[in-house]
């Protein structure tokens, strides 16, 4: 009997979520889209794991062939060594404190300065943001000398603000500030304006708000760009005590010797607390939502 | 409405303001006074400057020339918070980020008296949103209410400051046709309760006709006319009033006057309303109101001519009609009229169909069918 009752129905069901899903269920390109993802990750997931490998390990059992990649006896001693002869949480302390405070204030002048630049009317206004565009442009390292004369000048070579204070005058903030703010439509702030609000609570209590998700996105790429700074604050601070990870890092290895044990526990510990603030973070990458404010 | 007797009823008086930008002038000199209480409505179509006088009397844009008092008091340099007018956008510009009480709560917690209590403020919120029916909805973002909702946060936002003047940016443009009648109905609901001074601006006639005390005609960034919806539909100043308030359009034609200084449409001589003196060989415009011209059954009718065109309304058809020597009138007719193209449609005219304007456009008077020729 060619088909009962049942097979029909089955037959129907399948082809119906073919068709739902859109796509022809070809098991082999499926198969072929795992295998390159697996590739991916393992080129992106290897060296992390051979770093955790090597700090678990002694530097003299290194370059034994095979490689160990699992450490047998787990050998802590890299991780003691950091704490014991090293001031690794003072520059982790010296880091946080730095990447932190550049990023609130930076936050703070691009959102002001791109509020402005975004919505104030005022003579200038293509000009100065015409400045700020060609400031893009020049590179760090043309700066890195003149820069230090006038750290030097102001006398705040090794201290804190010599790490503060020159990060916050790049203003590829502001440009990104602009660009979330000038989405916001002018009826917005008019009609806070004639509610009674004044400049500056327009900028806290609408636009803020309104670009909260830019501002993570912003918060984020600061902080990782002072976290991982190391330029600068090479040049800047030689006191170990404000010494920041990334240069105290680099420290640990000598002309003459290269202990990866320790190196990789430093990198391996480094990387904890910037995984944990984008972990925090993450939350706040939504879309940005002005649906309500205006008619569609 | 209400009258103008003494400058304390004056809510909102423009003398001779202007608006250019650069060489642009956007907005020729006015005047305007507007009354304590009184709904007027700028009308007129889309760029001809009428949100501009809003914006202008809002402070969110500056006069080129004149000045702009509000309760009495010169606000030409005076901040937008200061001018004690509230200001209900187009396209609502309620705050995202903020519930329906935030949003009306908004301007009493910057409110530049001092500081309100916050059961004061509470007090005037859930006031403002009973006036406008959103008590049920006070905790929700404007993202989760309806157009009409949404029309409604903003227009208590407006009330809850117990401004001098309401300034209305075509707040219902883009409501669907249905909504739109009933926010009409509740915005005048709203006007009639407060009773404050009430600008409002729209392209739509049957908005400003039915909702203003009085109406101002702007086309071209120039004051075409200012008066009560029924001195415009009867007695235009020129032949854009006539045009833009009444549909269907008002057709226009131009005459020219014959040697004796009579004025004749088709076979039919006019009789001036007014004792105006027609120059022979003079060019004028004739302009017959559609509304106020009927399909008769009666031989002894104004007009007769062949039917072009039915258009049926529902209430009403209304039928073109071909008068012969290339006039042409649009005639309403009974909704299931019989007529169709081809026939011959003998029409009536009655008082306020004919209107006659000079060569520039401007209104010499009404007329009426004095003399049939055939």
């Amino acid at each position: 009997m060619p088909g009962t009752y049942e097979d029909e129905t089955r037959e129907v069901e399948s082809s119906g979520s073919a068709a739902r899903s859109g796509l022809p269920a070809s098991r082999p390109a499926i198969a072929l889209s795992y295998v390159i993802l697996l590739v991916g990750v393992a080129i992106a997931l290897v060296p992390f794991l051979y770093v955790v490998s090597t700090s678990l390990k002694e530097t003299t059992s290194l370059f034994s062939y095979p490689p160990d990649w699992i450490p047998s006896p787990i050998y802590w001693g890299n991780f003691e060594s950091l704490f014991a002869d090293h001031p690794f949480v003072r520059w982790t302390f010296n880091t946080l404190f730095v990447a932190g405070a550049v990023t609130v204030l930076k936050l703070w002048f691009d959102t002001m300065a791109g509020y402005a630049l975004a919505k104030m009317e005022f003579t200038g206004r293509r000009g100065v943001a015409l400045l700020f565009l060609l400031s893009v442009a020049i590179p760090i390292s043309a700066l890195i000398i003149p820069l230090f004369f006038v750290v030097r000048y102001l006398g705040l070579l090794n201290t804190y603000w010599a790490l503060i204070l020159p990060p916050l005058a790049n203003p590829l903030g502001i440009f990104m500030a602009r660009s979330f703010i000038v989405g916001i439509p002018d009826n917005l702030e008019d009609s806070a304006r004639l509610d009674g609000a004044s400049e500056f609570t327009i900028y806290r209590k609408i636009v803020l708000p309104l670009i909260r998700p830019g501002l993570v996105v912003l918060g984020m790429f600061t902080f990782m760009l002072q976290y991982t700074s190391f330029i600068w604050p090479l040049i800047a601070v030689q006191d170990s005590e404000r010494q920041v990870l990334a240069v105290g890092i680099s420290g640990l290895q000598s002309a003459f010797l290269q202990d990866w044990g320790l190196l990789s526990a430093a990198m391996l510990l480094a990387a904890i607390p910037i995984t944990l603030v984008f972990l925090l973070v993450q939350k706040a990458f939504v879309v940005n939502d002005l649906s309500g404010a205006l008619k569609e | 409405m209400p009258a103008l007797s003494s400058p304390s009823d004056v809510a909102v008086s423009l003398i001779q303001v202007a608006k250019s930008y650069g060489a642009v002038e956007v907005l020729q000199p006015f005047d305007l006074q507007v009354a304590e209480g009184e709904f007027v409505v700028l009308l007129g179509p889309s760029g001809c400057g009428k949100s501009t006088i809003l914006k202008m009397i809002a402070g969110l844009e500056e006069a080129s020339h004149g000045e702009i008092h509000v309760a009495g008091e010169l606000v030409n340099y005076v901040r937008p918070r200061y001018r004690n007018v509230a200001m209900v956008f187009q396209n609502y510009a309620l705050y995202p980020h903020m519930t329906v009480r935030e949003n009306i709560a908004f301007p009493l917690k910057m409110s530049r008296q001092p500081r309100l209590r916050r059961a004061v403020i509470e007090e005037r919120t859930a006031e403002a949103a009973d006036i406008v029916d959103l008590t049920p909805y006070l905790d929700r973002k404007p993202a989760q209410l309806s157009g009409g909702q949404r029309q409604r946060v903003a227009l208590a936002r407006a009330i809850v400051r117990q401004p001098a003047v309401f300034l209305m940016d075509e707040p219902l443009s883009n409501l669907d046709a249905l909504l739109r009648a009933d926010m009409r109905t509740s915005l005048l609901d709203v006007h009639s309760r407060i009773k404050k001074a009430t600008l409002y601006v729209t392209h739509d006639q049957i908005e400003a006709m039915t909702m203003a005390d009085r109406v101002v005609v702007i086309n071209a960034g120039r004051i075409q006319q200012i008066g009560q919806p029924h001195e415009l539909y009867t007695a235009p100043a020129n032949t854009f009033v006539a045009q833009f308030i009444g549909s269907p359009r008002m057709p226009l034609h131009s005459l020219t006057v014959s040697d004796d200084g009579a004025l004749r449409i088709a076979d039919a001589t006019l009789a001036l309303d007014a004792a105006v003196v027609l120059e022979p060989e003079a060019t004028v415009t004739v302009g017959l109101r559609p509304s106020a011209l009927r399909a008769t059954d009666s031989a002894s009718a104004c007009f007769f001519g062949e039917a072009r065109r039915r258009d049926y309304l529902g209430s009403d058809s209304y039928l073109e009609v071909d008068l012969g020597g290339g006039s042409s009138a649009m005639v309403r007719a009974e909704a299931d009229t019989d007529v169709r193209p081809g026939d011959i449609v003998h029409v009536d005219a009655a008082p306020g169909a004919i209107h006659v304007f000079d060569e520039a456009g401007v209104r010499i008077c009404g007329a009426s069918v004095g003399q049939r020729e055939r």
